[in-house]
């Protein structure tokens, strides 16, 4: 595991919760990717990434979370992000325009309760 | 007359010649004086004759033309003619008689001085035979001329008849032998050297003569016939002054005898006339005879005895001298043997010490002699070798038999190599293995030098062989150890931006082993730094390796645990159970150079040193634990927080910086304390001041200095040169964050920069170089309220391909007010401004 960077996954039955600690840069970003993929369970329809923790994002980590979300697509795994306002991450996702391919929300709790009406209108 | 006194009376014959002939006033001078001489001797001869008027018992003038002859040569004979025809004219019958008989009286002493001459006489009369000599040759022979011619002239003249003859003859005769006899020894001794006598001899010669003419005079005048009295008296003289005392002696006592004759006084008072010629005739014959032949005698032996003492004293002298040769021959001989002992007892000691000294050095000395193929080892050479001393005789193949195989071939080309150069020269120094007939190896380091002859030839060669086994096995470790320390050391540590590091190690100079000392300096991944210092106890290669192992060890865990004490502990763990460490002292402190936080743990270190500027100096002395091999103690370790501000200074040493032999480590650690403070402000420059002034130039224990002083990076420009790998982006953006601060920039701003700069830099990395290493180069600039960025790099720009790319640019666009890309064949060159305060173009990417 990288030393820049640190996953933590939460399981909250068909939720998951990954929240990303430290920097992403082009000498980490395949770990991390490989790291919340297997971290990510099966289970789970809905990911939230969270990058509250996160001090450092770059182009390499929008790529990351891009290919990351084109994988749980694949895995019928829906994904959003939480990045606060102002955040030194925000910035980035927001110049760069990923809310408009990956669901942006300010706070965990937001996404959380996204998720889980989307999982509500869908699983029922 | 000037020239007759010009010539000294006792001139030779020869020379009076000669003066004849160039000076004949002289000759007329001398002929003159002889002739009067003559004259008034012959008229007092005639004054006590007895004959008639001619014929006299006493006739001086023969004497005193003898003398003449002798002493100034026979050349003078017209003087004694011309004053013997004087003297007999008177008295002859006429004048032809007269001629006669001073023809025969010239005569008689010519031939005299000539028999005398031709028999080698001496006028000195002092050897016998003179005395025989003048006695029969000079007066009894020769005379028999002038008494023949004169006895004969008065018969012939009728002077006298026939029957007279024999007795006038005999008078004749006698008279004039007796007028040498008397006369002329009394002249040769006035013509003899002056007498050098002492005034007690020429006392004692007067007083002698007196005595003889008293007593002759007595004796004459005494009618008893005492004449015989006067012989002891004249016996006296002539044995006390020889000749020159006899002959005036013996004159005076015939002068007195014949006056008493002529006188008719004692003796010669009776009696017929022939009585008393022949009594007068016998005593001076008897006088004449004794004194002469007496004083001959003793003068003979005299100069017999002094011939004799001189020949003794000679032979002392001789005797003498050598035995003073013969003893300073022995002397040398003596010391030239004691000096061949001494030279012998030294050349042996010497030998001896050689020997002793070659033992001791163990050196061998061998010498080969060419032609000859014989090698000669010193007894060393054979112990060297395993063998003993002088085991057998040897030549090179001989001497060459124990060297190991592969080391034989490399002594035959060193010395085929010389042998081929020619000329005496120095071979180069070999290192060869030698097998001792037990197995043994020995290493040995061979010394040679050639010799050669007058044409070149090589005639010897000698050496020496070290062996060195002991030495090279020493030094072969000392090696390893030292080469591992060393690789076991940073090589160089990391460049942190904004943090000053530098390390000093000392090794021992006095040991020969190395020591266990060590320090590391370790780049976290988050940005911080750690320090690690250390001493393991021990010298040589397994300190060596312990510490290696250690060193690599606290890596591990200082990758790994954020916590010193944690780092610590493991160690500890690690040297009591895989380490064969007994002791090993660590200080492990880490540094976070953005916030100036301290956090260290210490295991029975020396404290860590720090300088705060105006604050001074203090040791950081929390947490000491035990050391590391230390058993019976618990893991009691502890971190200890402090803070160092941007200037401040910290130490890192070990305890040879501050142990000295007589001083207590803490007078060490506060002598320290003591100069750091008044240290310089460069930092390398203030750890040599530090270890020039605390262990000087004689290091008796390892040295390890680790110092540590963060300093503002606002100050300047930040001026970035990094390889263009992944890793350095994080320790990048520690920089860049910190810069950002001490430069004011708001969070959201230094943020901005932040990911601008990452997005240039990634790109470099990701894109310049390809598979190639090289160099990326930040520099960030503040001037006017704007930073000013610029990335650039020596590689071919390479657009990024893939779904994702062209996110970087837009990012970079976004985030900074301007952006600039020139791109060449040299490289490409990013430079990006932003402003730091957010006015009208706040955010104006986000504006889009």
């Amino acid at each position: 595991m990288s030393q820049l960077a640190r996953v933590e996954a939460e399981d909250r039955g068909i939720l998951c919760v990954i929240r990303l600690h430290g920097e992403v840069d082009i000498s980490n970003d395949k770990e991390v990717l490989a790291a919340i993929e297997m971290a990510v369970p099966h289970s789970a329809l809905r990911v939230v990434v969270d990058l509250t923790h996160t001090s450092y994002l770059d182009s390499a980590g929008l790529a990351l979370l891009l290919r990351l979300a084109e994988r749980l697509q694949a895995r019928r795994q829906q994904m959003r992000i939480v990045a606060p306002l102002g955040s030194p991450v925000r910035t980035v996702l927001e110049l760069t325009g990923l809310p408009r391919v990956i669901p942006l929300e300010g706070r965990l709790e937001d996404a959380v309760r996204e998720s889980e009406g989307e999982v509500r209108n869908d699983g029922t | 007359m000037g020239a007759g006194e010009r010539t000294p009376l006792k001139t030779h014959p020869d020379s009076l010649a000669r003066t004849i002939k160039s000076d004949p006033l002289n000759y007329v001078a001398k002929t003159l004086i002889v002739a009067v001489a003559y004259y008034v001797a012959a008229r007092l001869g005639l004054r006590v004759a007895l004959i008639e008027r001619n014929v006299t018992p006493l006739w001086p003038p023969t004497g005193i033309a003898l003398v003449a002859f002798l002493v100034f040569g026979r050349a003078l004979w017209p003087g004694v003619a011309l004053a013997a025809f004087a003297v007999n004219l008177p008295i002859n019958t006429n004048g032809f008689a007269a001629a006669a008989t001073a023809g025969g009286n010239t005569l008689a002493p010519l031939v005299a001085a000539g028999l005398l001459t031709s028999v080698g006489f001496r006028r000195e009369i002092d050897r016998l035979r003179d005395a025989v000599h003048i006695v029969f040759l000079g007066a009894l022979l020769s005379m028999l001329i002038s008494a023949s011619v004169g006895a004969s002239t008065l018969v012939f003249s009728g002077a006298l008849s026939a029957h007279e003859f024999p007795a006038a003859w005999a008078v004749w005769w006698t008279g004039d032998a007796m007028g040498v006899l008397v006369v002329a020894p009394f002249l040769l001794s006035l013509f003899q050297r002056p007498w050098s006598g002492s005034l007690r001899e020429r006392t004692e010669g007067i007083a002698l003569l007196l005595l003889v003419a008293v007593v002759s005079l007595l004796v004459m005048n005494s009618d008893r016939g005492l004449m015989f009295l006067v012989i002891p008296f004249l016996g006296w003289t002539a044995w006390r002054l020889q000749q020159r005392g006899a002959a005036p002696a013996a004159l005076i006592a015939v002068g007195i005898a014949s006056w008493a004759a002529a006188h008719g006084l004692g003796p010669f008072r009776q009696g017929t006339l022939f009585e008393k010629m022949v009594t007068l005739q016998s005593f001076d014959a008897t006088v004449a005879f004794s004194s002469l032949f007496l004083a001959a005698l003793v003068t003979e032996r005299i100069r017999a005895r002094e011939a004799l003492e001189r020949a003794t004293d000679q032979l002392e002298v001789r005797v003498t001298r050598r035995t003073a040769e013969l003893s300073a021959a022995n002397e040398l001989l003596k010391r030239e043997i004691v000096e061949r002992h001494e030279t012998d007892r030294r050349l042996r000691q010497r030998e001896g010490q050689l020997a002793e000294a070659q033992q001791a050095a163990q050196v061998g000395s061998w010498e080969w002699l060419i032609p000859e193929n014989r090698v000669s080892w010193s007894d060393e050479m054979f112990r060297i070798h395993g063998l003993l001393p002088q085991e057998f005789p040897l030549t090179f193949e001989k001497a060459v038999e124990q060297v190991a195989e592969d080391d034989v071939a490399r002594i035959r080309a060193n010395v085929k190599a010389a042998l081929d150069r020619g000329g005496g020269q120095q071979l180069p120094d070999i290192e060869y293995r030698i097998i001792r007939p037990d197995g043994a190896e020995r290493v040995v380091r061979g010394k040679a030098k050639l010799s050669v002859g007058a044409n070149g030839e090589p005639l010897r060669m000698i050496g020496t062989v070290q062996d060195v086994t002991e030495s090279k096995m020493a030094e072969r470790e000392h090696r390893i150890a030292e080469t591992l320390q060393r690789s076991l050391l940073p090589d160089r540590l990391p460049e942190i931006p904004g943090v000053l590091l530098t390390a000093r190690y000392v090794p021992a100079t006095s040991d020969m082993e190395v020591g266990g000392d060590w320090y590391d300096v370790v780049q976290l991944p988050d940005g911080r730094v750690g320090l690690a210092i250390g001493d393991v106890a021990g010298h040589g290669l397994r300190a060596a390796a312990t510490m290696g192992q250690m060193r690599m060890a606290l890596r591990v865990c200082a990758l790994e645990e954020r916590s010193p004490n944690r780092v610590v502990t493991r160690l500890r763990h690690l040297v009591r159970g895989q380490l064969d460490a007994e002791f090993a002292t660590l200080v492990y402190l880490v540094f976070d150079p953005d916030s100036g936080a301290v956090r260290f743990a210490n295991a029975g270190h020396p404290p860590p040193l720090v300088v705060r500027g105006t604050e001074g100096a203090s040791y950081l002395e929390g947490g000491l634990g035990p050391p590391l091999g230390a058993v019976g103690f618990p893991d009691n370790y502890l971190d200890v927080t402090s803070h160092l501000a941007a200037g401040s200074t910290l130490f890192l040493f070990t305890d040879g910086l501050v142990e000295r032999r007589g001083a207590t480590i803490r007078d060490g650690l506060d002598r320290l304390k003591t100069l750091v403070t008044a240290s310089d402000e460069d930092l390398e420059a203030t750890c040599d001041h530090l270890l020039f002034a605390m262990v000087g130039s004689d290091v008796s224990d390892d040295v390890a200095l680790l110092a540590l002083r963060p300093v503002l990076l606002s100050s300047q420009p930040l001026l970035l040169r990094l390889p263009a790998e992944p890793y350095v982006l994080a320790s990048f953006r520690q920089t860049l964050r910190r810069w950002l601060r001490e430069i004011g920039a708001s969070p959201q701003i230094a943020n901005d920069i932040l990911i601008a700069c990452g997005e240039a830099c990634a790109n470099v990395i990701q894109h310049a170089y390809g598979a190639k290493d090289g160099l990326l180069e930040a520099d960030l600039v503040v001037f006017d309220g704007t930073v000013e960025v610029t990335v650039r790099d020596r590689g071919t720009w390479r657009p990024s391909g893939g779904r994702h790319a062209g996110y970087g640019e837009r990012l970079i666009r976004g985030l900074m007010d301007s952006v600039d890309v020139k791109s060449g064949s040299g490289g490409t060159v990013v430079r990006m401004r932003r402003r730091l305060q957010a006015g009208s173009q706040d955010e104006p990417a986000r504006a889009r």
